[in-house]
């Protein structure tokens, strides 16, 4: 009796030894992968579609009809607010074609009664960041970058994450961002189309810069990535 | 055995039990959803301030942005004119204010109009400064706001044009509605008008053409007449004679 141990393990621990330290280093590698991935601005922000009052559909009247965002968008290159357009400019069109489609009820109500169309924002900005829409397209900054290929949205949906990150991406180097100012609304536009590159910087062919980004930094006065970066110059 | 099976089947499920979050994510990753975004840290994110075309409690109506009041001008309207005219001529950047300044030479750029006699005519020429880069403009502005209908070439037939007939021969007569098709603007109806003329259409609209003076700042305007004279001049069949002499060679030298 006197020579047995006090305790013994049993034989069910060597298990549950090798099951709790692979939990310890498994179970933290997890958490932190499903925090990484679930918690990150692409996984939040991206792919917000909301259901709009009238099914108006970009694909079909920016990109099939290829009416020019600024048609409806007008202010984009004068204020700091893209904004959406009055239902007068509906009517422009409206007044004439589809007068009695279902899919306009809102757009005729709202004629009638003056009420505007309750409209959802799909990409919303926390309301600390002040983003001026004129400043960006003026520096040759296309609406591609930050709403993408909106002319083949039927329904438009948030497309880029919109954080804080990904803004420092190119306001850390904005050069391969940069297009010229009169493309910025041409969201099949292509470096590639050397005459019309020419054209649009008025150059010829021969003359074109190589870094097209770096020289479009220079002309249009873009300022460095340090005051770019700047907290003061969004969140002022 | 039995033991151990059962330790792989409990195993086994917490594995698979882990995997359905990230499932979850996945699908919120790569699907479109009506869920607004989540914040995680959602401080400050909305304040109460007011963003343009935010609705607000403190009106009846909730409409943030309050309507025009008639007889009045948004002090933006007018920092906006103001500024496209800067653009359009940025060495005469003074000129702007005696053009704004001068009651006269105001009228003939805000209407397109004179009064003699009491009497209100169109003016005959744009009465601002007619300079490549204003032409140039011209053609952007065209090429936003008339050319959906007008086409790119102002004959008439735009995409929307284009749109309606392709309805109508389809015989969806109903969506095709009462769309007539917009007039050619290189042709001797319009190009015949003054300068103040198409300034007016432009402006205030005719017949089943919308007015678009809230859509375009005053200069723009001026800069889209500019641009439509462009086209009719473009685009009117001349005399081979008055052709400059390097175009006449290089056309007869084409086979």
């Amino acid at each position: 009796m006197s020579d047995r141990p006090f305790f013994v393990f049993p034989r069910w621990s060597d298990t549950a030894t090798k099951i709790i330290l692979a939990a310890a280093v498994l179970i933290p590698v997890y958490l932190v992968i499903l925090l990484g991935y679930g918690a990150n601005a692409r996984t939040l922000n991206v792919n917000y579609q909301p259901i709009q009052p009238v099914a108006y559909s970009h694909a079909f009247h920016a990109g099939k009809l290829g009416i020019n965002c600024q048609y409806c968008h007008t202010d984009v290159k004068r204020a700091a607010f893209a904004a959406l357009p009055p239902t007068q400019t509906c009517i422009n069109c409206h007044a004439a074609i589809a007068p009695h489609s279902a899919a306009l009820a809102w757009i005729r109500k709202s004629y009638k009664t003056g009420m505007p169309v309750p409209w959802k924002k799909v990409n919303d900005l926390p309301d600390y960041v002040y983003f001026n829409h004129a400043a960006h397209v003026n520096a040759g900054i296309s609406c591609l970058i930050c709403h993408g290929h909106v002319n083949e949205m039927t329904q438009v949906y948030q497309a880029k994450p919109l954080n804080m990150a990904w803004c420092l991406q190119c306001h850390r180097d904005p050069a391969p961002f940069l297009r010229p100012r009169n493309e910025v609304t041409n969201l099949n536009w292509t470096p590639a189309n050397k005459t019309r590159l020419a054209k649009d910087l008025g150059l010829t062919t021969a003359t074109l810069p190589k870094n097209l980004g770096k020289y479009l930094e220079k002309r249009y006065h873009i300022p460095n990535s340090k005051l770019l970066t700047d907290c003061e110059l969004c969140h002022h | 055995m039995n033991r151990k099976a059962t330790l792989f089947f409990l195993i086994g499920s917490i594995v698979m039990a882990a995997l359905i979050p990230l499932a979850v994510i996945a699908d919120r990753r790569y699907e479109r959803t009506d869920i607004p975004r989540i914040a995680i840290i959602p401080d400050m994110d909305k304040m109460p301030y007011l963003k343009p075309e935010r609705s607000s409690d403190l009106f009846a109506d909730h409409r943030g942005m309050r309507p025009h009041i008639p007889g009045t001008m948004a002090r933006e309207d007018f920092i906006f004119d103001n500024m496209a005219e800067q653009r359009a001529h940025p060495n005469n950047w003074k000129k702007d204010h005696v053009v704004l300044s001068n009651g006269k030479q105001f009228q003939r750029v805000m209407y397109g109009q004179v009064l003699t006699n009491g009497q209100a005519s169109f003016i005959n020429h744009i009465p601002i400064p007619v300079t490549r880069r204003l032409i140039a403009r011209g053609e952007e502005q065209f090429d936003i706001f008339c050319a959906p209908c007008h086409g790119y070439n102002g004959q008439g037939n735009g995409t929307v044009n284009i749109y309606d007939s392709e309805l109508r021969a389809e015989g969806e007569s109903r969506e095709a509605g009462t769309w007539v098709q917009p007039s050619n603007l290189t042709l001797i109806g319009v190009q015949a008008l003054p300068d103040g003329g198409i300034y007016d259409v432009v402006t205030n609209g005719i017949a089943a053409m919308a007015a678009y003076k809230d859509q375009i700042p005053v200069v723009d305007r001026w800069a889209i007449v500019s641009y439509v004279r462009v086209l009719g001049l473009s685009q009117k069949k001349v005399p081979a004679y008055r052709l400059p002499a390097t175009v006449r060679t290089e056309l007869t030298n084409r086979k």
